[in-house]
């Protein structure tokens, strides 16, 4: 099964699923490969926060300035995947007074709206803020949903003619004469290998560029930060909260339909793929965001986990902080002789559209033809009409059966996207659903979904197996946040696989481990 | 985590909706998710509703209305999740915005035009059983026609007492509560008789409704102005250095833990330390030794049903206890969960099946049981048993009130 087209685009990120929409609404034929489901780089593992841009206006200028204009351009082509919170940044007695008028000057230069909030003013919006804060500043920062987001971008490359493949990794280059042309891919899933030959190639991996580039012989110097994030059993805040100070660990909660996801903390990482959030972690994020919101310390957590960012290095010392979040796009013909070959990573996922304009141009210019990016206008699609919150909840009743009880997932509304999806494993139906998001981390629905996909003849493999494979999965993501209530839970989880599915000795349990 | 109040501050309790470990326990007690699927049940209405509630947000949660709360849930909780009183919360916006029926007032108000009841009672019982009457009052009112209206005394219990001479030789005070001013004089009655038959000289404080009514049915307003009223008086006569007791357990859950836990009325935590069940109290006695056992030979088979309320009061069951002295009585404790009236929720129109399904085990119970008599300390199970099953239905101070034998001299003395 050979394939031949124009561009390959190796990464089914936000970056690489917005260059494959990009291309297409430019009738340039693309073919994206993804060696895992969607958005499982850093896409699917970030704060999920729709930057304005506030936080890099004093140290950052420019990145503030990308932010604030996407911000604006996907509140209007992607507005369900968007929930608009508004944001303020919160100042306490320990931040500098200075550092806020710096602040709100920079805002302003960024053209970043600010309202600046009293201390009783900001109280009323946010009852569970600190009550020893001295003042708030608004900005139009806001929660987006990053999985919404990246679907709806393969959704609209798809019906323009891209051919999106998953589960499938790229394995090596095809280069001749110093000019790429295409590469080689390995179906994970199904183990076939087969050629995709390209005039173009394009390396969205993010953190995993060097891997990719690797390939070819070549690497950028790139540092890989690892950022971790906890998530609260309910939603503390309505509005994103940050601290008013130089951007640092733990100060930004922000609020995600029924939780709240605190992050994040930035350390040096050497892996890409098998990384962990570690006890010294969470304390920080807990002591750094329970001054903001003090209810922290008490609430009950439901799930840690990290993601990995690549910090690309032009030059310049300093912390991982400093380094710049704007983007880098290398063409590898200029930079290194190898031809046709195009490297985009760092940034946001906010300004993944802005990267995928940039690297479309690139590749225009370099066809030379003379079609202009209408990505900006043309709003995305929606894929499935996802429910928010409080639809599910007065869904529940009467009757139906709820599979998942703590997002209030319903057997028909699961039954609806097994119908118009493909899926290739578990994790592509958890991907695209609230199901296991909620308190109990998918303890107590995953065995009802997989009862579900049996009774439908919908998997191939051991149930058991599956089983076991979501529980090792989740397990790391329930390790860093155990102890009381969560422990508890995690205890009569533990019993129900161990007793009742017999799954005592071939899954690692943590908490009675010592049996 | 404090979500945001509705209408006063600082009287909303906190949310422990993160304790909860979705056992499923509760699921396996609520009297109303067994019988109707429209209600999403305890941990689903409860903490797991919880985390989709947004405070400024309308509620969409309008099945939360079917919550009787009867607090099984709660006492079945390892977690101590305060699953009532979520539902209560919930419930009380999702009413504060939808607005009440004017049938909501009557049925919570009764305290207001009972004594007219009782004034016109001759007139007014039977307009009550009237089935042309029955019939208006479904279709205006939306209160069930199967249900008998309880029917309204004269003179009221408060009438007849201020004629009693009331000796002994300690002072009790007793909150009787509206239903025994006026519908179930005889209990007060009772009360009073059994109170003096252990040496004590009864004394009414000046009392208004409890605010139950008003509090099942969300009004939190309305409940705490009644708290209010009743807690300034109920701390004077404490304060005299009388102790309280009540006959009816849902006044007595209301006044010992609602008024501080959920309304915050300032002084009911004393009240809460000295106003007692009225076997609780008896009990007391017993313990002490100071119980008036000497009883006569009752040959009667009864049946006794704890209700929600006095389960809720954490004191076990006092009246079978006392009641298990008098000789003769054969008395069998009724196994079943709920009665299914939940105060005024059966009365409703749209809530009757649910509150008469509710009731199915409860009957089948008392069936199997064949007593001549029920027995039961509240007043709502008691209009509900006798709707059910057709028996007649007493409170167990009526059977002990008969058990004790004349007072004699030196008990007098
Ligand atoms: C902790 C953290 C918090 C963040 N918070 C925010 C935030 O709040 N707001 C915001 O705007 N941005 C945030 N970001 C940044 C944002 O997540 C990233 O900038 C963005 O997701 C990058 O998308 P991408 O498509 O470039 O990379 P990725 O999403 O990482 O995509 C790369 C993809 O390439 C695939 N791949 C790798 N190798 C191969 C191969 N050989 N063959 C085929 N496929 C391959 C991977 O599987 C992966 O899916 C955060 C990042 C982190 C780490
Ligand atoms: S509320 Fe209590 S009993 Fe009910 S599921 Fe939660 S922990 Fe279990
Ligand atoms: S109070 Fe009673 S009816 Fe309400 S949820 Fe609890 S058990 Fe069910």
């Amino acid at each position: 099964m050979d394939i031949k087209t124009e561009v390959l685009i190796i990464g089914g990120g936000a970056t690489g699923t917005g260059i494959a929409r990009d291309l297409s609404l430019r009738a340039i034929p693309c073919v994206l490969v993804e060696k895992g489901d969607l958005a499982s780089g850093a896409s699917g593992r970030n704060h999920g926060l729709l930057h304005s841009g506030a936080r890099y206006a004093v140290s950052d200028p420019e990145a503030a300035r990308e932010c604030i204009s996407e911000n604006r351009i996907l509140r209007r082509i992607a507005g369900h995947c968007i929930e608009e919170t508004g944001g303020l940044f919160i100042s306490l007695s320990e931040d500098s007074p200075q550092f806020r008028e710096r602040f709100l000057m920079a805002c302003e230069e960024a053209g970043i709206p600010t309202a600046l909030y009293s201390r009783d003013q900001a109280l009323e919006l946010e009852p569970e803020l600190n009550p020893d804060l001295l003042s708030a500043v608004k900005v139009p920062d806001g929660a987006i949903n990053p999985f919404e987001l990246v679907r709806a971008n393969a959704k609209d490359a798809e019906r323009h003619g891209a051919k999106l493949l998953f589960h499938t990794g790229i394995t090596s280059l095809l280069i001749d004469q110093n000019q790429v042309r295409g590469g080689l891919a390995l179906d994970l899933l199904s183990g076939e290998d087969y050629k995709i030959e390209a005039s173009f190639v394009v390396n969205a991996t993010g953190a995993w560029v060097n891997q990719v580039l690797k390939l070819a012989g070549l690497r950028i110097d790139m540092a890989l930060s690892k950022g971790s994030m906890l998530i609260t059993n309910q939603r503390l805040n309505q509005r994103v909260i940050n601290r008013c100070r130089p951007a640092s660990d733990g100060d930004i909660v922000v609020p995600n339909e029924t939780v709240s996801i605190l992050g994040t903390t930035s350390v040096r990482s050497e892996e890409v793929e098998d990384f962990e959030v570690t006890p010294p972690e969470v304390s920080l994020l807990l002591t750094e965001a329970s001054r903001m919101i003090p209810a922290i310390r008490g609430a009950r957590l439901i799930r840690a986990y990290a993601g990995i960012r690549p910090l690309f290095q032009s030059g310049g010392t300093g912390g991982d902080r400093q380094i710049s979040r704007s983007f880098a796009l290398i063409d590898h013909g200029e930079r290194d002789g190898l031809k046709n070959l195009m490297t985009i990573t760092g940034g946001k996922l906010i300004t993944y559209r802005l990267m995928a304009e940039r690297t479309s141009d690139l590749i225009c210019r370099k066809m030379g033809v003379d079609v202009s990016c209408s990505t900006h206008l043309k709003p995305l699609p929606v894929v499935a009409e996802s429910l928010r919150p409080k639809d599910r909840l007065q869904k529940i009743a009467p009757g139906g059966e709820v599979l998942c009880d703590c997002e209030l997932v319903r057997r028909e509304e699961l039954e609806e996207i097994l119908e118009t999806m493909q899926f290739r494993d578990i994790r592509d139906i958890l991907h695209r659903t609230r199901l296991a998001k909620g308190t109990c981390q998918g303890g107590f629905c995953v065995y009802r979904l997989l009862g579900l996909l049996h009774e439908s003849g919908l998997v191939k493999e051991s149930p058991n197996k599956v089983l076991k494979a979501f529980l090792e999965e989740r397990w790391k993501g329930i390790r860093p946040i155990l102890w009381g209530g969560a422990l508890k839970e995690e205890e009569l989880i533990e019993s129900i696989y161990k007793g009742i599915f017999n799954l005592k000795d071939s899954v690692e349990f943590g908490v009675g481990s010592s049996e | 985590m404090t979500k945001v109040p509705m209408t006063e501050a600082k009287v909303w309790p906190t949310s422990n909706a993160d304790a909860c470990i979705r056992c499923a326990t509760c699921m396996a007690i609520c009297p109303v998710s067994r019988v109707t699927p429209l209600f999403p049940g305890p941990k689903q209405a409860g903490p797991g509703a919880e985390r989709f509630r947004r405070p400024g947000d309308p509620s969409v949660d309008s099945w939360i209305d079917l919550c009787i709360g009867c607090h099984l849930c709660d006492m079945v909780c390892a977690s101590g999740v305060n699953i009532s009183e979520l539902n209560l919360l919930a419930k009380a916006k999702y009413l504060d915005e939808k607005g009440r029926p004017l049938r909501d007032w009557l049925l919570t108000h009764t305290y207001l035009y009972g004594w007219l009841g009782s004034l016109f009672s001759p007139v007014v019982n039977w307009l009550l059983k009237n089935s042309a009457i029955k019939w208006m009052v479904e279709v205006i009112l939306k209160i069930d026609r199967r249900r008998q209206l309880p029917g309204y005394q004269s003179p009221t219990f408060r009438q007849w007492f201020r004629s009693h001479h009331s000796k002994g030789d300690r002072r009790i005070a007793y909150f009787y509560g509206c239903y025994v001013n006026t519908n179930e004089v005889e209990v007060g009655k009772a009360t009073v008789e059994v109170l003096e038959a252990n040496g004590f000289e009864v004394t009414l404080p000046a009392q208004e409704c409890c605010g139950i009514p008003m509090l099942g049915n969300g009004d939190f307003k309305g409940a705490r102005k009644m708290g209010l009223q009743n807690v300034p008086n109920l701390l004077k006569t404490i304060r005299s250095g009388s102790e309280i007791i009540f006959s009816s357990t849902s006044c007595g859950h209301m006044i010992r833990h609602e008024y501080n836990r959920l309304l915050g009325i300032p002084g009911s935590e004393e009240v809460a330390e000295h106003i007692f069940d009225l076997f609780e109290f008896l009990r007391n006695l017993k313990e002490s030794g100071s119980l008036n056992t000497h009883f006569k030979e009752l040959p009667l088979k009864a049946a006794y049903f704890a209700p929600c309320h006095l389960r809720s009061l954490n004191i076990g069951l006092p009246a079978l206890e006392i009641l298990r002295l008098i000789p003769g009585l054969q008395l069998e404790n009724i196994d079943a969960d709920c009665c299914g009236l939940g105060g005024t929720f059966g009365f409703k129109k749209e809530k009757y099946e649910i509150s008469q399904e509710i009731g199915k085990d409860l009957k089948q119970a008392i069936d199997r049981s064949k007593p001549e008599i029920v027995l039961t300390d509240c007043e709502g199970c008691r209009l509900q048993i006798r709707h059910l099953t057709g028996l007649k239905v007493l409170h167990p101070v009526q059977v002990l009130r008969d058990a004790l034998l004349q007072r004699t001299d030196e008990e007098m003395g």
